[in-house]
C-alpha cells in the first residue's frame, strides 16, 4: 500500500508537470527541455532549506519555488526570443547545469551520498501519505482546471497566437516577448513548486533523481496524450508511467533478473513510442480538440 | 478633421550593400487617404516595414504625429509598441493564426492589456459580450462562408487581416496591397469601408497598390517611389499625367 | 609547468575527439538544418563497436577502429533511411524533428544498455609508452589518437572546402532546389553525408572511450557540448565547429586544472548559453 501511494504520488506530480508543459509547449510553443531542472531545483531547494537550515516546510517550499522562478526569468530573458533549437539546447543545458551543481556542491546537497529526510508537513497518523496524495491530487486538478479556463480566456488566445505567428501578433500590438517571459517564469516557477511538493514524497534525495529521464518522461507523456489537449498530459502519463511503474512493476510477477531490466526497457520503448507518434500521429491520442 | 502624419527624415536602408530605401524627407498622411506607388523593387514594402518598425533603418529618424498634436519619435520603438500607439499595417502576404477561429482571431485583436493577463481567467465573457456587436457588424458586412469557423480561402484570410487591424482602432493604417487576390466586388466593399472609416473615425490611410485604377479612384494624394527614392508626389491627376512616372512604370514592368 | 601550457596540451587532447564529433554533427546540421540528438548514440555505439572488435575479438585497437568506424557509418545511414528521411517526407520539421531525434536517442541508448549493460568496459590498446611534453605526461596512444584525429578532421575539412564534392554538399545545403536543377542527386548526397558523419561520430566515441571508459552515456554526456559547439561555431560551418571545439577543449582543461571537471562543464554551458543569446540577437 505504501509503495502504491508512493508511485501514485509520483504519477500525480508527472501529470502536473505534463500539464505545465502543455501550457508552455502545446499552447505557447516554448520547447522547454529542461523540465527536470526546474522541478529538481524546487525539490532540492526545499530539501536543503529544511535539512540544512531548519526552515519550516511552508517557508522552504515558497523560497525554493521563488528561486526557481527567478532563475527561469533569467534563462527566459536569455533565450526565449531565439529559435526553437536554441531554446531546446539552452533549457537542456540549464537542467544539466543544475544536475552538475547538485553533484558537486556537497556542502549544500551532500552530493551523491544523498540528503534527507523531509517529512510530511502534517501528521494525521498512519495514512499521512494518503492524505498528502489527496492534497497533491486536488492541487493538480486545480492546475488542470486553470489550463482549461485559460484556453477560453483572452490570454489563452494570445498564447496560441504567439505559437502560430508571433510577428503577426506583435503587429496587433501584443508585447509577445514580455508575455512569453512572464508566462515562462510563472509556469517554470510552478514546475519548481511541484518539485518542492514532491520532496516529502521522496523524503531522501540523490542526484540520480534529477536525470534527463524525468524531462523525457514528461515529454513522451504529453506528446503521446496530445500536446494541444488539456487532458493530453493526464492520459499520456497513465499510458506511460502508469502502465510501467504502477501496473507492470507492482502487479505483474516478473523473474527477478528481468525486473532490473524493466526501467531500461521502459525508456527504450518510450523512445520508440515518441518516434512513432511524431511520424504517424503528431497530435497524440486525443488530437486537436 | 486633422490627419495623423508620419515624417521620415534621412531614412536609409540597405541589404547586403544594395540600398533599398533612401529618402531625405517625406511626410505621409497629410491627406486622409494617400497612395504609395512605384514599380517592383521600388522599396515600398521595405518602407512600410521601416515605418511599422518591423525593420530598423540604418540611419535616419521617423516621427509620428497623431491628430491630437503630439509628436513622437518612433525611430527606436518596437513593432508592438507602435501598433499600440495606433500605427498599424495590413499584410501583403497572407498571414493568419491557424489555431484561432475567425471570432477568436477578432477577440484577440480586441483584447486589451487589461484582459491579456495570465491570471485573468474569470470575467472573460464580459469582453466577448461588450464587443459582440462590433464583430457581428464586420462578419455581416463581409461574406464569410462560415463566420463561426476558421477563415478558409486566401481571400477570407486577407479580409480577416484587414478587419483585425480595424479592430485595433488605429489612427494610421498602412495597407500593403490590400486588394491583391480579392474579387472586384469585395475590393469595392473594402474601399467603401475604408473611405467611411477615414471620414467618420478620422483614420488616416496609406495604400500601396499595383492596381493603379484603384489608387486614382480612392486616393487624395499619391507618392511615387522608384529605386528606393521619392521621385515625385501630387494629386492622382498630376501623377497620372506625369511623364516620368509613366516611363518608370513602362521601363520596369511593361517591357 | 604553468597552468597555461598544461591546459593547452590537455585541452588539445581532450578537444580532439570533441572536434571530430562536432564536425560530423555539423555536417548533418548543415545539410538537414536540424539538431540530431541521436548523434549521441552514434558516438556511444562507435565506442561499443570498437570494444567488440578490440576487446572481444582481440584485434589491435588501431585496426579495430576501421571496421568499427564503418559500422557506425552504416548505423548513421540506417537511422537516416529508416527514421529521418521518412519523417522529413511526412513533414516533420523544426522542433518536432529535434524531439524525434531525442526519441531515437533514448531508444538507441537503452537498447545499448540492454545489450552491453551499464557496466563500464575498457579497451585494450596494448603496449603504451609514456612521454613527457612540457612536463605533461602523455601516452603514446594519445599521441597516435591525436594525430589520427588531425588527419581525419583535416581530410574532412579538405573534402568540404576544397573539393568539387564539398561544393555539391554546400550547394545542396544552401539551396536544394537549385542543386537539384544542376543535376545533384540530393538523396545520394544525403546518404553519403550521413555515412561520413557517422564515421566521424563513431571515431570520436572510440577516442572518448579509449581515453577513459566505455559506458552507455559516453555520447549523451558529450552531445550537449557538441551541439553548443556546432551552433556557436556558426550553423553549418565545419570550420567554426573546428575552432570552437578546440577552444572549448582548452577552456575545459584550464577550468578543470583550477577547480573540478564538472565546474568546467558548468562554465562551458553557461558561456555557450550567453553566447547564443548575444550572437543570434533578438528576433
Amino acid at each position: 500500500m505504501a509503495y502504491f501511494i508512493f508511485v501514485f504520488s509520483g504519477i500525480i506530480i508527472y501529470i502536473a508537470l505534463a500539464n505545465l508543459l502543455h501550457l508552455q509547449f502545446g499552447l505557447t510553443g516554448i520547447v522547454n527541455f529542461g523540465v527536470v531542472g526546474f522541478w529538481g531545483l524546487g525539490m532540492y531547494g526545499t530539501t536543503v532549506l529544511i535539512v540544512q537550515y531548519d526552515l519550516p516546510f511552508l517557508v522552504a517550499v515558497v523560497l525554493a519555488s521563488l528561486l526557481t522562478a527567478v532563475l527561469s526569468l533569467i534563462l527566459g530573458w536569455l533565450v526565449l526570443d531565439l529559435d526553437s533549437q536554441s531554446i531546446i539546447v539552452a533549457t537542456l543545458a540549464f537542467s544539466t547545469i543544475i544536475f552538475y551543481l547538485v553533484t558537486t556542491e556537497k556542502w549544500l546537497t551532500k552530493g551523491v551520498v544523498g540528503i534527507g529526510t523531509v517529512s510530511f508537513p502534517f501528521d494525521v497518523g498512519r495514512r499521512t501519505d494518503l492524505v498528502y496524495l489527496a492534497f497533491l491530487m486536488i492541487f493538480t486538478a486545480v492546475s488542470m482546471w486553470y489550463s482549461w479556463k485559460l484556453k477560453q480566456a483572452p490570454y489563452g488566445r494570445l498564447l496560441l497566437a504567439i505559437q502560430d505567428n508571433e510577428p503577426l501578433a506583435r503587429g496587433l500590438g501584443k508585447a509577445t516577448s514580455r508575455e512569453k517571459l512572464i508566462f515562462f517564469t510563472a509556469t517554470s516557477g510552478m514546475m519548481g513548486l511541484m518539485g518542492a511538493l514532491h520532496a516529502p514524497v521522496n523524503q531522501f534525495l540523490t542526484p540520480t533523481l534529477i536525470g534527463p529521464g524525468v524531462t523525457f518522461t514528461v515529454w513522451i507523456a504529453l506528446i503521446l496524450g496530445g500536446k494541444k489537449h488539456v487532458l493530453g498530459g493526464l492520459i499520456g502519463v497513465f499510458v506511460t508511467v502508469g502502465l510501467f511503474d504502477l501496473l507492470i512493476e507492482t502487479y505483474v510477477p516478473l523473474p527477478t533478473n528481468f525486473t532490473i531490466l524493466v526501467p531500461n526497457i521502459k525508456l527504450m520503448l518510450y523512445g520508440l513510442m515518441l518516434i512513432l507518434i511524431l511520424m504517424f500521429r503528431p497530435l497524440g491520442i486525443l488530437g486537436d480538440r | 478633421m486633422a490627419t495623423t502624419k508620419i515624417v521620415l527624415k534621412n531614412i536609409r536602408k540597405s541589404f547586403g550593400g544594395r540600398t533599398v530605401v533612401d529618402i531625405d524627407n517625406l511626410t505621409l498622411g497629410a491627406h486622409p487617404i494617400e497612395g504609395l506607388i512605384g514599380p517592383n523593387g521600388a522599396g515600398k514594402t521595405t518602407l512600410m516595414s521601416l515605418i511599422t518598425r518591423k525593420l530598423s533603418a540604418d540611419q535616419g529618424q521617423i516621427l509620428y504625429l497623431p491628430a491630437n498634436g503630439a509628436k513622437v519619435d518612433i525611430t527606436h520603438n518596437s513593432l508592438d509598441e507602435v501598433a499600440r500607439m495606433g500605427l498599424v499595417r495590413t499584410n501583403q502576404i497572407i498571414q493568419d493564426f491557424e489555431s484561432l477561429t475567425i471570432r477568436d482571431s477578432l477577440l484577440l485583436s480586441l483584447s486589451t492589456p487589461h484582459f491579456d493577463k495570465f491570471y485573468r481567467i474569470f470575467g472573460t465573457q464580459k469582453l466577448a459580450q461588450s464587443v459582440n456587436d462590433e464583430i457581428d457588424f464586420y462578419l455581416d458586412y463581409f461574406p464569410f462562408e462560415n463566420p463561426n469557423g476558421h477563415a478558409l480561402s486566401a481571400g477570407e484570410k486577407k479580409l480577416l487581416d484587414i478587419i483585425r487591424c480595424l479592430m485595433l482602432k488605429p489612427k494610421f493604417l498602412l495597407m500593403d496591397e490590400p486588394t491583391a487576390g480579392l474579387p472586384y466586388d469585395l475590393t469595392q466593399s473594402v474601399m467603401a469601408l475604408m473611405q467611411k472609416k477615414a471620414v467618420e473615425d478620422g483614420l488616416t490611410i496609406l495604400i500601396v497598390e499595383h492596381d493603379l485604377d484603384l489608387i486614382w479612384e480612392v486616393c487624395d494624394f499619391v507618392h511615387f517611389l522608384a529605386e528606393g527614392q521619392l521621385m515625385t508626389q501630387g494629386t492622382p491627376e498630376e501623377i497620372r499625367k506625369n511623364q516620368m512616372v509613366a516611363e518608370k512604370y513602362m521601363g520596369v514592368s511593361h517591357v | 609547468m604553468s597552468i597555461l601550457s598544461d591546459a593547452l596540451i590537455i585541452g588539445l587532447i581532450d578537444a580532439a575527439p570533441l572536434v571530430l564529433a562536432a564536425m560530423g554533427f555539423t555536417l548533418i546540421y548543415y545539410l538537414n538544418g536540424f539538431i540530431n540528438v541521436a548523434y549521441a548514440e552514434n558516438i556511444t555505439l562507435g565506442a561499443y563497436f570498437a570494444v567488440i572488435f578490440n576487446s572481444w575479438l582481440g584485434l589491435n585497437f588501431f585496426i579495430a577502429i576501421i571496421p568499427a568506424a564503418l559500422l557506425t557509418g552504416l548505423l548513421s545511414l540506417l537511422t537516416y533511411q529508416i527514421v529521418f528521411r521518412p519523417a522529413f517526407n511526412r513533414g516533420v520539421s523544426g522542433a518536432e524533428a529535434i524531439i524525434l531525434s531525442i526519441g531515437l536517442s533514448f531508444f538507441l541508448r537503452y537498447a545499448a544498455i540492454l545489450i552491453f549493460s551499464n557496466d563500464p568496459l575498457v579497451m585494450d590498446v596494448g603496449f603504451t609508452s609514456y612521454l613527457r611534453i612540457f612536463g605533461q605526461g602523455i601516452t603514446s596512444t594519445q599521441i597516435v589518437a591525436l594525430s589520427l584525429v588531425v588527419v581525419f578532421s583535416g581530410s574532412l575539412y579538405y573534402l568540404i572546402y576544397r573539393t568539387g564534392y564539398g561544393e555539391k554538399i554546400r550547394g545542396l545545403a544552401n539551396n536544394s532546389e537549385l542543386a537539384m536543377v544542376s543535376g545533384i542527386n540530393p538523396n545520394q548526397v544525403s546518404v553519403q553525408v550521413w555515412f561520413l558523419a557517422g564515421i566521424a561520430g563513431g571515431l570520436a566515441g572510440m577516442f572518448f572511450g579509449v581515453f577513459s571508459l566505455v559506458t552507455p552515456r559516453v555520447g549523451w554526456n558529450q552531445i550537449l557540448i557538441v551541439t553548443m559547439i556546432s551552433i556557436v561555431g556558426g550553423v553549418g560551418s565545419v570550420r567554426g565547429a573546428l575552432l570552437t571545439g578546440i577552444g572549448a577543449g582548452i577552456l575545459t582543461a584550464a577550468v578543470t586544472l583550477l577547480t573540478k571537471p564538472l565546474y568546467a562543464q558548468v562554465i562551458l554551458l553557461l558561456f555557450f548559453i550567453i553566447v547564443l543569446r548575444f550572437k543570434k540577437g533578438r528576433s
